[in-house]
């Protein structure tokens, strides 16, 4: 298991576009990848649920189980921080 | 009120308007059975994938026309149609018997509530989003699209901001009076449709469609390119009088319907029709047609989600094959991208869908999808003349590629005993790289056709669908009668006939021009057949 503490980047939060394009490369990964935001965990391939699970500036983890977990943090925790997507 | 946009397909119509909307009617069946329930399970999988497709389509469209943001929308919906948070929850309901149709309004509303609890108006306008997009599958489910085309139940003038092929063809026969359109050129699916159709149609009328969409009375000159709402009874009086003319020259036309057109120096051009599905056949003959100069075939592959068999394609293609008997047919195979729109095959997301993976391209990259098709064109040609067309080649590699894929399936075909016909083997001249490279290309085919929608949008560098990019929309363009007449040359060169399928062909203007330039076959939407008959044999 790896997983990262990171910052969300975008001025709306998590939701629309961003939300579509992070949970397109999380679908990337075959690992099983979860975002953990205070005590909710939710699948992070669902755009559903990680839909106004965290606004700018919220502190959350991204959590991988898998062959790719490493770079799928890597990669995700990089997506969500940045200010666009 | 009175709007102006382009006279997309001749004719005039009044009529009720009507608006297609996303309506989702509650459903009826709450409850399945046990024994229903892994087909109930498939069907809503494949509901989600159809909706998705569709989606995904609408978005690349609106990329293409540089709409980004309403764009990146359709991305956030294709996600949400295809989360698998939402297909776990609505397939636990299916296996606890309720309905999918029933189950996926019920999970969509679970999340549309949470979202509009949210203290942020941005999440909160989610919940509209939500439903939206479990509407759809729904409405997929109990047998509907997205558009309510179905409730169209009295003959009618359609109002929408545009129309895809998939709306077009969804239309029950006979309700449609006439289209009216906010985007769109003279080249767009939708007016190539209305054309072929004898529907008039006006395009392009902008944002000002927003304002008239309550009307209750439209009238619309589709030559002219003016749409009228709720008209009064001098406009009325008047529309009436254009109705009466426009049958009148139509009856002057009836005499050409069926000659064999020449020029007054005795080059005979063969004027053609162009299908979308064999059930145009009957109609295009009475025209006058003397062949197929194009069956467009994706329209067999579209409004399903999966992809039509060899032998339901070999039934399509045999039957246009049986109507037209010893005339030609020129069946182009499948070319699906730009803006249509197709949930049988995952075509992905592309920035550029007209510069994609689509046509020749597609076909080659996918054996599995060209042989059926291949396969049924040569068993179809057992019953009539059929010629098979590959589109979007840009070099003789493709052109030899495809004919020894043809020819793979004609062996194959032989040593399972089936019987299968002769068919010649030609190239739609649509890239500005075929038009440079015809010569070469000649020695490898047995006719020409050059699309020229296509050529002119690539050689002027101008998206067909962008109005405003409206002035570009015409083969009357230096740089795109150069490449037909390139084209033409290498085909005379070659001894091969070379014949113009694009809407240049059916348009009084350019008839005389193509001709000139060496053009020997004209296709066309069927209602212009006569006319160009006429423009043909007074040259």
């Amino acid at each position: 298991m790896v997983e990262r503490e990171t910052t969300v980047g975008p001025e709306e939060g998590i939701h629309g576009r961003p939300a579509a394009r992070f949970v397109q490369a999380a679908k990337g990964f075959s690992s099983q990848v979860i975002i953990v935001k205070g005590d909710r965990e939710v699948n992070a391939k669902s755009v559903l649920k990680i839909t106004g699970l965290a606004r700018k500036g919220d502190k959350i983890t991204i959590r991988a189980e898998g062959e790719d977990a490493e770079e799928a943090v890597e990669t995700l925790s990089q997506l969500i921080s940045a200010d666009e997507h | 009120m009175k709007l102006t946009g382009i006279g997309a397909s001749e004719g005039v119509a009044v009529g009720p308007a009507f608006v297609p909307a996303t309506c989702t009617p509650e459903p009826e069946r709450k409850q399945i059975t046990q024994s229903e329930v892994e087909s109930e399970v498939q069907r809503f999988r494949d509901a989600t994938k159809a909706v998705a497709g569709r989606l995904s389509a609408t978005g690349d469209r609106l990329r293409a026309s540089g709409s980004e943001k309403e764009a990146g929308i359709f991305e956030f919906h294709v996600e949400m149609a295809e989360d698998p948070e939402l297909a776990s929850a609505v397939e636990e309901r299916i296996r606890k018997l309720q309905s999918p149709e029933a189950a996926v309004l019920a999970v969509g509303e679970e999340y549309a509530a949470e979202f509009a609890a949210m203290d942020d108006e941005y999440m909160a306008a989610r919940a509209d989003d939500v439903r939206d997009v479990t509407g759809q599958i729904s409405a997929q489910l109990m047998g509907r699209g997205a558009s309510g085309f179905e409730a169209l139940e009295t003959p009618s003038v359609v109002l929408a901001r545009s129309l895809a092929p998939s709306d077009t063809a969804r239309i029950p026969g006979g309700m449609a009076l006439g289209f009216v359109t906010a985007e769109g050129s003279r080249t767009s699916h939708v007016s190539i449709m209305a054309r072929s159709m004898g529907i008039p149609a006006v395009v392009g009328v902008g944002p000002a469609l927003e304002r008239v969409l309550d009307a209750k009375k439209v009238a619309l000159d589709g030559g002219e390119g003016s749409v009228i709402t709720d008209p009064d009874q001098d406009t009325l009086a008047r529309f009436e009088r254009m109705s009466a003319a426009l049958a009148e020259e139509r009856a002057a036309l009836e005499g050409y319907r069926h000659v064999e057109a020449s020029t007054s120096e005795g080059r005979r051009i063969e004027v053609a029709a162009n299908l979308g599905s064999a059930s145009e056949a009957e109609d295009a003959l009475e025209w006058g047609a003397e062949g197929v100069g194009l069956f467009r075939t994706e329209f067999l592959f579209m409004e399903r989600d999966d992809l039509p068999s060899e032998d339901e394609q070999y039934e399509a293609y045999s039957a246009v094959a049986r109507a037209f008997s010893e005339k030609p047919v020129i069946i182009r195979t499948l070319d699906v991208g730009g803006d249509k729109d197709l949930p049988g095959v995952d075509q992905g997301s592309e920035e550029n869908p007209f510069l994609g993976w689509r046509g020749i391209r597609m076909s080659l990259d996918t054996p599995d999808l060209f042989k059926p098709q291949l396969r049924a064109i040569l068993r179809a040609a057992t019953h009539g003349n059929l010629k098979v067309m590959f589109p979007m080649v840009a070099d003789v590699g493709e052109l030899e590629a495809a004919k020894t894929m043809l020819q793979e399936c004609s062996k194959e075909l032989e040593s399972e005993g089936e019987k299968i016909g002769e068919v010649e083997t030609g190239v739609m001249i649509e890239t500005p790289a075929a038009a440079v490279c015809a010569a070469e290309l000649a020695k490898e085919s047995a006719f020409f056709s050059i699309g020229t929608n296509d050529l002119v949008q690539y050689t002027l560098a101008a998206d067909r669908g962008n109005e405003r990019l409206r002035r570009f929309q015409n083969a009357d363009h230096p740089a795109v009668l150069a490449l037909i007449r390139h084209t033409c040359e290498a085909a005379n060169e070659a001894g091969i006939p070379v014949g113009v399928c694009g809407e240049a062909a059916g348009e009084p203007e350019m008839i005389p021009k193509l001709i000139e330039l060496g053009v020997t076959e004209l296709s066309m939407g069927a209602p212009s057949i006569p006319r160009a008959k006429k423009i043909v044999s007074g040259l």
